[in-house]
């Protein structure tokens, strides 16, 4: 009930936003008669009448309970920390540092951590970055590491 | 006669022994994903688009990969749901709810067998269709104008929302959501920036493997975080006899056909795939075996023929759902509006002339989904076993790994900081979608196909200069409006399968 009325609210905004920055939208030269600026503002109207429907007229919730708030919020913050340090690190010691608490909050011990963390960050490195030549960031140790 | 020579001709580029390792290497790992609790086929191919895009394959190398991978991971689901009973994806739902207890009174072996077996059958009848049909069908929609374009558009979009949830307004909401992102960056027609925040990172557009991998494997992360409070399931050790009999096979044979039957004709359908084939051939099997045999039926308690039929239902439709992708280029499902977009990153664009265009890349991906199939058979049941213990790979090297494949994927496309970090805030955001109820697929569908439906309604309008009624013109398209008319309007005249939706809905929770 209460959680349909958050989406509903939250679609409305986001239809809002894309309302506010694509109504302005033009071409300089129109050359056909459906310019840039329609399809996003027919998406926005139907993010928009969903929000209004489920503001008015929520459904039951149907998930199931959610998990501790603590580890979701623990998981998010590593994951965003990972993704934002993995350039500046470089990708094995970004890795390493990063999948210990990832792992821990998933049940591992701090060694247990460790070990997978630094096997998936040095296999993974030789795997992609030596052999399928995607090239991934060395960091500030360069070659060393 | 031309259907045959172009099938042999299929055949040749399958069995090219580069494609032929292919498949067989996406047979093992998408079978081995799809075993890990919680990572169903969407989530697997999610996941190796990137890798399988870095291994530099020619388009049929990394189709045929990519088509083993899924179709490995619907055999591996069947692992986790029959000893577990934790289904991997909704499709499987099903499949736990018989195989499970089958497992629970030592018949693990057989349930196993059996549905490789079943799956075998589902797949290989959906295959011989995909062959019959896809030409024919192919060759109608080369008639495909813009204006039919968008009412197919339209029509795959009412499926999605008419027969995927009991709730309509956020299978909606997430088209709604898909389109929205298509169209963020430089608009090809006039070269105006939209949604773009001034971002250079955003000019051409939200990356395809950014989307897909946070919306499906990190919010998948967070997903198991949730479902890891309800404790951990009884996993089955105990195998049982490996192999079913041939009274066991006689008695599940019409169950099987059924569901093979079902299966395809339901995975036509666009916004349709397993999870509405596996919940009809499963009641369709419950009121056919207690019409006839009501004093047999064990339904809920381990009933063979369900699994049979469920199972084979949903591997025909997995594989009859290729047929909308390849004639129309209308995916029918989140994981073949993946590997649509997997087109579109080798610049092909999907579509009936595909089977023009490019004969080897269709017909060998045909043969090689026979190929893939008689593979999966034949690792299924000798190694069963091998494939089980993957179950006991613990979450906490399950999820770094997960974590890391994706980082790696996200970024060997433009190397920025700002996409893993799209990447990671995309799967948040996806996670608490989920929580609400709102599906992911058809987020997907509607980012997928939000390009090309812009292009055609725009080009259609340029035909006619900017008269709407332009779509409605011509038969094929009234055909269409109405179908989707229908298919949005069913369940408020019927409530009857309102009821239906919502139960079956009820038992994929």
């Amino acid at each position: 009930m209460k959680t349909d009325r958050i989406l509903g609210a939250t679609a409305i905004a986001v239809a809002a936003i894309m309302l506010v920055f694509g109504y302005g939208l033009q071409a300089p030269f129109a050359y056909e008669p459906v310019g840039p600026r329609a399809f996003p503002l027919i998406a926005a109207g139907m993010i928009a009448l969903c929000g209004v429907i489920l503001v008015l007229k929520p459904g039951e919730p149907s998930s199931g309970p959610a998990g501790p708030t603590g580890a979701l919020a623990a998981l998010s913050g590593c994951l965003m920390g990972y993704a934002l340090l993995f350039q500046p690190l470089g990708f094995v010691i970004a890795t390493t540092i990063f999948m210990i608490p990832i792992a821990m909050i998933f049940g591992a011990r701090w060694w247990q951590g460790a070990v997978t963390g630094v096997v998936l960050a040095v296999s993974s490195y030789l795997l992609f970055d030596r052999v399928l030549e995607v090239v991934l960031p060395v960091g500030p140790f360069g070659g060393i590491v | 006669m031309d259907t045959f020579n172009h099938l042999m001709h299929g055949f040749g580029v399958a069995l090219a022994p580069t494609n032929l390792l292919l498949a067989a290497l996406g047979a093992v790992v998408g079978t081995m994903v799809g075993v890990l609790p919680g990572l169903g086929p969407i989530n697997a191919v999610a996941m190796l688009v990137p890798v399988v895009f870095a291994l530099g394959l020619p388009p049929e190398g990394s189709l045929i990969l990519m088509a083993a991978i899924y179709i490995g991971s619907e055999y591996g689901g069947r692992i986790s749901a029959i000893l577990l009973n934790v289904p991997g994806e909704a499709s499987a739902v099903m499949t736990a709810l018989e195989g499970y207890p089958l497992a629970r009174q030592g018949k693990a072996g057989i349930a196993l067998s059996l549905s490789a077996w079943t799956s075998f059958v589902g797949s290989a009848i959906a295959t011989l269709g995909i062959v019959l049909a896809a030409p024919v069908l192919a060759k109608w929609a080369l008639a495909f104008g813009p204006v039919e374009y968008v009412a197919l558009m339209v029509f795959a979009f009412a499926c999605l929302t008419g027969l995927l949830t009991d709730q309509p307004v956020k299978a909606m909401l997430a088209i709604g959501l898909g389109l929205a992102i298509s169209t963020i960056g430089i608009d090809a027609n006039s070269g105006v920036y939209r949604y773009t925040f001034g971002s250079p990172n955003l000019v051409d557009g939200v990356q395809f493997a950014t989307v897909v991998i946070g919306l499906f494997a990190i919010s998948e992360l967070l997903i198991m975080l949730d479902t890891m409070r309800g404790g951990a399931a009884v996993r089955i050790e105990q195998l049982g006899r490996s192999l079913f009999n041939g009274a066991e096979m006689r008695f599940t044979n019409m169950a099987t056909l059924r569901g093979s039957l079902i299966g395809f004709f339901v995975g036509i359908l666009p916004g349709a795939g397993g999870t509405v084939a596996s919940a009809l051939a499963y009641t369709t099997e419950k009121r056919v075996v207690e019409r006839s045999d009501p004093e047999g039926s064990r339904f809920g308690r381990g009933e063979v023929r369900g699994l049979a039929s469920v199972e084979a239902a949903n591997n025909s439709a997995s594989n009859s759902n290729f047929i909308p992708m390849l004639t129309l280029g209308i995916p029918s499902s989140g994981t073949t509006a993946i590997m649509l977009g997997v087109l579109t990153l080798y610049n092909l664009t999907p579509g009936p002339a595909l089977f023009r265009s490019q004969p080897d890349l269709v017909w060998g991906l045909i043969a090689s989904l026979f190929i893939g199939n008689f593979i999966l058979l034949a690792i299924n049941i000798p190694l069963v076993g091998v494939f089980a213990r993957m179950l006991s790979v613990p979450a906490w090297v399950l999820v770094p790994f997960i974590v890391v494949v994706s980082a790696i994927g996200v970024y060997s496309g433009k190397s920025t900081t700002f996409d893993l970090v799209l990447m990671v805030a995309l799967g948040v955001g996806g996670y608490l979608l989920r929580r609400t109820g709102v599906p992911m697929a058809p987020l997907i569908l509607g980012f997928v196909l939000g390009k090309i439906l812009e292009q055609s309604l725009r080009r259609a309008l340029s035909l006619s200069a900017g008269d709407v009624a332009i779509l409605w013109s011509s038969p094929i398209s009234i055909t269409l409006w109405i179908m989707a008319a229908a298919v949005l309007l069913l369940p408020l005249l019927l409530p009857r399968f309102t009821r239906w939706r919502h139960n079956t809905a009820v038992k994929a929770e």
